[in-house]
């Protein structure tokens, strides 16, 4: 069982969801004690030496990042990422539903480290109860003087905006997600200049996901150097990980990194359902390649997994039982990408059409054997072509998932129908058919 | 954006394909391989665009890199090696080509850019040989959609790149065609499909690198290796845009841009680019003819005309001297013509009566001309005194948006009869502030130029003179108060009003039209009383009309997609026109005949009105023209204002 | 701005109420810059019309000092935003892979034969808009699950499926939620992991928030063939 947790420690408590309740708990101690102690820039040292990553998904150091801010440069804006669309990843939403102030007390930290001003959340389009919510706690914070002019006394100032999206994807991508904040088609933009530099409104910009943010309290009220010893050396502290699929108990758990990924799918997650036996894994999401039961004893460490030629981005596990049809999975997956492509530069959006079209047919069972030639060779001209990452990762599972279940996708071919049949239906709706 | 690099210093130098470059700092990497003749395809990139790098055609493998770079996008960097023709490179076109054609309808036998479309040449450079989409189905969209009278839009031969939204976006910052819905279904459109307003929609075609937008006008009208392209400036301004007018079969079939990034930065108006055609109309005059005292016509040969014309015109001047004699060009005279005509006027005709419009501008000097119109981006503020410049001008606004948007230039567009001082006022601080007027604004435009000046503010004045030559015809002296090159004529004359009324009240006894039919055009009653009491009208002209109707002698001209010579921008850029139709009349050159005429007159040495020997006696006469060559501009000393 | 915008001398045809129109401006003032409202604004005018009319776009436009085209560009961009009208609830299964692996195409399949209409249809009755769509709704831990109007309903079984649609569309006639500000706050948390035993919908209190009187829809036109759309996994 996990020894840690941090971000999710008190959930479940009674009234979290206010201000009161989380005062209670301890909540805003933080806040008040990052103006005690600390100046903006100790701050950022002290999140420098927590080795605290980004839980966005590409795992960058987060005080690191905050240090590119250019000096003297004002107005600077920080963006909470909690635009979570990820196939396979729910932890930022459980994180708001649960524990919305912890966020919000995150954000004002972070804010204060930056000496911005104006802090934006900005949150999926469905996620529309958790947008209401937000707004009611930042109602809440700002009545209590954590939000607003001269906050607690300190002298800073900061307003925290909740946006609502509508529904895409690629607003995660942080260009994407400040051109929409800004009120364009959420569509990244060319690199460089890096946000840091010119980005919301052209003024230096920092994104930070809503986990990554959430850390902040417990980083003030501990110090760096207590959550350096968390984890392993390169992924300090916890993490919220996201277990999904063929499980008996799917859900968010948080646990250190460092412990093998079999301790959360056989302790935490009880284990592949059913009593069927584990056929593979994606361990970051939908984007990430798939990985198998061999190695369930990585450890949860970003380093280790992407040796093993996968990544943990933003901490989804996704488990699949022995009946699964990776075909479909894959499917599936390109489908999505297809979907949520935002149209902007020729590969992803030209190929991911083409991918899709293909996968269909061959989960139809309709396609030639020599087509996966082709499906590795679009795949080839896509990924690492792409204006964006959406598009390279679009390719990642599919061709991964072909590698490793050859067979599988040659046996689809010319077959006339998905030759893998089995228990993917569900207990939940046995008899609905 | 980024200043001009300090010299010595600021180059940057790199390798690519083996080859040694250097180029100034921020160069992006497209632009430095093209420096050493490097060809990397590309479709979204536009010289006049900011990077988008979204077609990812010109991915090109940089040394160290692990992705392959957009080099559109790219700005180079020291020591920089890049391979354009690597096998990863390769690779990455062909496999863009394949994606771009996968939702295309390949239907260039029958589209309009078939011979200049960058999607079939490159398809057949860089493509691969075979589709390997066997097409459950293609997205398919609208075909051939009306986007207005002038454009129309194929959704399906559309290639996303851009170009038309960052037009609308940048260029003109009218924002008419966007991108709408996402991904694969992603499609460039009007709000609510409403047809497109601008008056800049020509330069879509132009700048759509496939055949999504064409001309309606010019639709299947020629294939592009039939058209015999010339060299022109648009004569419906006088903004001088350059264009390539594109002919065959002895018509013009179309105006098309020819980037000049000191005067058009490559757009046209509508108005101008489709005024291309109106030049084929067959209403024109074709033989010299003569009208006797009752009214009786005869055709004669040019040198009869000629002779007959020389002869009426000395029997009124030797009964009342040269002073019985008005003379008229117009803005649509070339310079040359202009010149030689009040050479005529003044030294052989000796009146002093000489204009080229109706409207009087006495003492017009170069210093409401000296603001350039590339100049225009490094002014501090610009001030455009009512709408008429940007009407006459329409190719202005777009500088002036480019000058607001991308050099941070304020524009303060004001009422004509804007108080100077509330102008002052607005402006504020400033280093160099440009006051744009029309002509018909001349004195408005100076008060507050001297307004601004009085506050210590650096002014220069651009002044928007009408008519496409009109900048050029006033250069060269078709003014009743100035000689060519703004010299005092001494005498002075009657303007070109005060002619017409003198001819009505008889002082004015004959008239020497030349082109100018125009300016005439819609004066009535005025006209044809001067015409009709006038006892010798020598008209040459292009067109039938009353002018060529009331003739006493009438000599049939060339437009000015039949001749060679020269035109002045409003700027005083001095710009070659030539011949891009063979005449409509046997009739030798306006310069020929004029020369022939003088000699008929009793003038000697007058040459035979070569082109160049008239240029050359020009350019002796104006140093600025001289000085100015093909292409520069005129300059004259400037008192500070 | 510079230039001559085109669109400036377009006169709309009023269709949003004075309160929408409040709420746009409000909107407005919580910006740095107008421009960042317009997501918002096309939620409210969502909200009011049931889906974005050219009118009300056109509105938006007005109000925060954009070009109409500008607007539409956004509107069309992202999928929650209706192009169509549509029926009075919408309903979204989520078939990504998560879900899927949870027997989605099952909800699917069933929701196809509970409104007797196929996926991306509205109901006979008007009732109900309804989809399946490949954006991870984020309930993988929950799954399988749908979305009707702005509420997740997790660990769907077939009864309470039935029980969240009858109730759902009892509903009719008093959600009240012409805006989002008449949205009641739930007073629990939507529930999280692990799964309740209960079969039941949201707090009986908590109103669909959002969602319309009249119509919404899923309109995103998808001009893409039809997919089947039950795989077996
Ligand atoms: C296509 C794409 C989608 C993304 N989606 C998300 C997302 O939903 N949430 C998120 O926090 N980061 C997302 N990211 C990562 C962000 O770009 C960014 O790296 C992150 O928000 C930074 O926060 P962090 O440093 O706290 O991880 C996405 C990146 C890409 C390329
Ligand atoms: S890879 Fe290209 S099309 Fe795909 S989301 Fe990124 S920018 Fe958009
Ligand atoms: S020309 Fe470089 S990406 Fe299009």
């Amino acid at each position: 069982m996990a020894e840690y947790k941090l971000l999710t420690q008190h959930i479940g408590a009674d009234g979290l969801q206010t201000r009161a309740g989380y005062e209670r708990l301890g909540g805003y101690q933080g806040l008040r004690e990052v103006f005690r102690r600390f100046t903006p820039e100790q701050f950022i040292e002290q999140v420098k030496l927590s080795g605290l990553r980004g839980r966005g998904g590409a795992g960058f150091p987060t005080g690191t990042k905050w240090s590119f801010l250019p000096k003297d440069v004002f107005p600077r804006y920080l963006c909470c990422n909690a635009d979570e669309s990820e196939p396979a990843c729910f932890k930022d939403r459980y994180l708001i539903d649960e524990n919305p102030h912890q966020l919000i007390e995150g954000v004002l930290i972070a804010a204060y480290a930056l000496q911005v001003h104006h802090a934006f959340i900005y949150i999926r389009g469905e996620y529309h109860d958790q947008r209401l919510l937000l707004e009611r706690c930042v109602e809440e914070a700002g009545g209590a003087g954590y939000i607003g002019r001269n906050i607690l006394g300190s002298g800073f100032d900061c307003e925290v905006i909740v946006h609502g999206g509508a529904g895409a994807y690629i607003c995660g991508e942080e260009t994407a997600l400040i051109d929409s904040l800004e009120g364009y088609r959420g569509q990244p933009r060319l690199k460089p200049p890096f946000p840091a530099l010119k980005g919301l409104y052209g003024k230096p910009t920092v994104v930070n996901n809503v986990e990554t943010l959430s850390n902040l309290p417990h980083i003030v009220l501990r110090g760096g150097d207590w959550f350096k010893g968390i984890g392993t050396e390169r992924s300090t502290g916890t993490r919220v990980w996201c277990v999904s699929g063929h499980i008996e108990r799917p859900g968010c758990y948080e646990m250190e990194n460092g412990r093998p990924i079999r301790e959360l799918l056989e302790e935490e997650a009880g284990g592949v359902w059913q009593g069927r036996r584990l056929k593979a894994f994606q361990p970051g999401g939908g984007s990430m390649q798939v990985l198998l039961p061999e190695h369930l004893d990585l450890p949860l460490d970003m380093d280790a997994v992407m040796k093993a030629g996968s990544s943990l981005g933003a901490g989804a596990m996704m488990f699949m039982d022995e009946t699964t049809c990776m075909v479909n999975v894959s499917m599936r997956l390109v489908d999505f990408y297809h979907h949520e492509s935002c149209g902007k530069c020729v590969p992803c959006r030209e190929g991911t059409y083409f991918e899709s079209d293909l996968m269909h047919r061959l989960e139809a069972g309709t396609c030639k054997p020599e087509e996966l030639a082709t499906l590795s060779d679009i795949c080839d001209n896509m990924n690492g072509k792409c204006f964006c990452p959406l598009g390279d990762t679009a390719t990642w599972f599919v061709m991964s998932a072909y590698q490793a279940f050859r067979e599988e996708f040659e046996a689809h071919c010319g077959a006339g129908g998905c030759p893998v049949r089995g228990g993917a239906r569900t207990a939940a709706l046995v008899g609905a058919s | 954006m980024t200043a001009a690099p300090p010299p010595g210093d600021g180059q940057v130098g790199l390798v690519i394909d083996g080859r040694e470059v250097r180029v100034p700092k921020g160069t992006l990497l497209l632009d430095a391989a093209s420096e050493v003749g490097i060809h990397i395809p590309i479709y979204c990139a536009h010289p006049k665009m900011d990077p988008v790098a979204v077609c990812r055609m010109c991915l090109v493998q940089v040394e160290k890199l692990p992705k392959l770079q957009p080099a559109c996008a790219t700005v180079v960097s020291e020591g920089m090696v890049v391979d354009t023709q690597s096998d990863a490179t390769a690779k990455a076109r062909e496999g863009m080509l394949e994606f771009l054609l996968l939702n295309h309808p390949l239907d260039c036998p029958v589209c309009d850019r078939g011979g200049e479309c960058d999607l079939q040449d490159f398809a057949f450079r860089y493509g691969p040989d075979t589709s390997r989409f066997p097409i459950t189905e293609k997205v398919h969209f609208d075909k051939a959609v009306p986007l207005s009278d002038k454009i129309e839009l194929d959704q399906e031969r559309c290639i996303l790149c851009w170009r038309c939204v960052r037009y609308y976006d940048e260029i003109t910052g009218e924002k008419e065609i966007v991108l709408q819905q996402r991904g694969v279904h992603t499609a460039v459109a009007t709000f609510d499909g409403q047809p497109l307003r601008s008056d800049y929609q020509g330069n879509l075609p132009e700048i759509c690198p496939v055949g999504a937008l064409t001309h309606r006008q010019y639709r299947f009208k020629a294939r592009p290796w039939d058209l015999i392209r010339t060299k022109g400036v648009c004569p419906e301004c006088s903004y001088g845009c350059n264009v390539f007018v594109d002919s065959r079969d002895f018509e013009v079939k179309r105006f098309a841009s020819r980037d000049n990034p000191m005067v058009d930065d490559m757009w046209l108006c509508d108005r101008g680019r489709y005024s291309a055609t109106s030049w084929n109309s067959t209403s024109r005059l074709r033989r010299p003819l003569v009208r006797d005292a009752a009214g009786g016509v005869r055709d004669v040969g040019v040198a009869d005309a000629v002779k007959e014309a020389a002869r009426r015109l000395l029997a009124v001047s030797e009964r009342g001297g040269g002073e019985v004699i008005g003379v008229l060009g117009s803005p649509d005279c070339t310079n040359e013509e202009a010149w030689l005509l009040q050479r005529l006027a003044r030294e052989v005709l000796r009146t002093p009566h000489i204009d080229h419009q109706l409207a009087e501008m006495l003492r017009l000097g170069p210093a409401e001309h000296a603001l350039g119109i590339a100049e225009i981006e490094s002014c501090t503020a610009v001030v455009v005194l009512g709408p008429e410049p940007e009407v006459n001008a329409p190719v202005l606004t777009l500088r002036l948006h480019k000058a607001a948007t991308k050099r941070g230039v304020a524009v303060h567009r004001v009422a004509a009869n804007a108080e100077p001082r509330d102008i002052t006022a607005r402006v504020g601080d400033a280093r160099l502030v440009g006051v744009v007027a029309d002509e018909t604004n001349r004195a408005r435009a100076a008060a507050v130029a001297s307004a601004l000046a009085g506050g210590g503010t650096a002014v220069k004045r651009m002044t928007v003179t009408r008519g496409g030559n009109g900048r050029g015809v006033k250069d060269m002296g078709l003014l009743p108060d100035l000689a060519p090159g703004y010299r005092p004529a001494v005498p002075a004359g009657m303007g070109g009003r005060a002619i017409l009324e003198s001819a009505t009240s008889g002082s004015i006894q004959a008239l020497l039209l030349l082109h100018a039919g125009g300016v005439l055009a819609g004066l009535g009653a005025l006209v044809e009383s001067a015409l009709r009491i006038a006892k010798v009208v020598v008209v040459i002209d292009t067109k039938p009309g009353v002018l060529a109707d009331a003739a006493t002698v009438l000599i049939p001209g060339h437009s000015l997609m039949e001749k060679q010579g020269s035109v002045t921008n409003l700027e005083g850029r001095v710009q070659r026109i030539r011949a891009a139709l063979p005449p409509a009349t046997s009739v030798p050159s306006e310069l020929r005949v004029l020369s022939m005429l003088a000699g008929a007159l009793g003038a000697e040495g007058w040459g035979s009105g070569d082109l160049m020997e008239v240029h050359r006696a020009l350019a002796a006469d104006v140093p600025a023209y001289a000085a100015a060559g093909n292409g520069g501009r005129a300059r004259w000393e400037v008192a500070a204002a | 701005m510079t230039g001559r915008v085109l669109a400036d001398d377009r006169r709309v045809d009023v269709a949003l109420s004075e309160q929408t129109r409040v709420e746009i401006s409000r909107q407005k003032e919580r910006y740095p810059s107008a421009r960042s409202a317009i997501l918002p604004a096309l939620w409210a005018v969502q909200h009011e019309l049931g889906y974005l009319a050219p009118a009300g776009m056109e509105e938006v436009a007005r109000i925060l000092d954009l070009a109409p085209s500008e607007v539409q560009a956004v509107a069309t961009f992202y999928s929650m935003y209706f192009q169509k009208p549509g029926g009075r609830h919408t309903v979204m299964v989520c078939v990504n892979v998560a879900c899927a692996l949870r027997g989605a195409d099952d909800v699917v399949a069933y929701l196809e034969r509970a409104l007797g209409c196929p996926s991306g249809r509205t109901t006979a009755d008007g009732m109900f808009t309804w989809q399946s769509t490949i954006e991870c709704l984020g309930a993988c831990g929950y799954a399988p699950m749908m979305q009707v109007d702005h509420r997740f309903y997790e660990n769907l079984t077939p009864a309470k499926i039935d029980a969240i649609l009858d109730r759902v569309a009892g509903e009719a006639g008093d959600d009240g939620h012409a805006t989002m500000q008449a949205v009641a706050m739930p007073k629990a948390p939507p529930s999280v992991a692990p799964p309740p035993a209960e079969a039941e919908g949201p707090p009986s209190d908590a109103r669909m928030p959002g969602t319309v009187k009249g119509e919404s829809v899923p309109g995103q036109k998808r001009r893409r063939r039809g997919r089947p759309e039950g795989n077996d996994l």
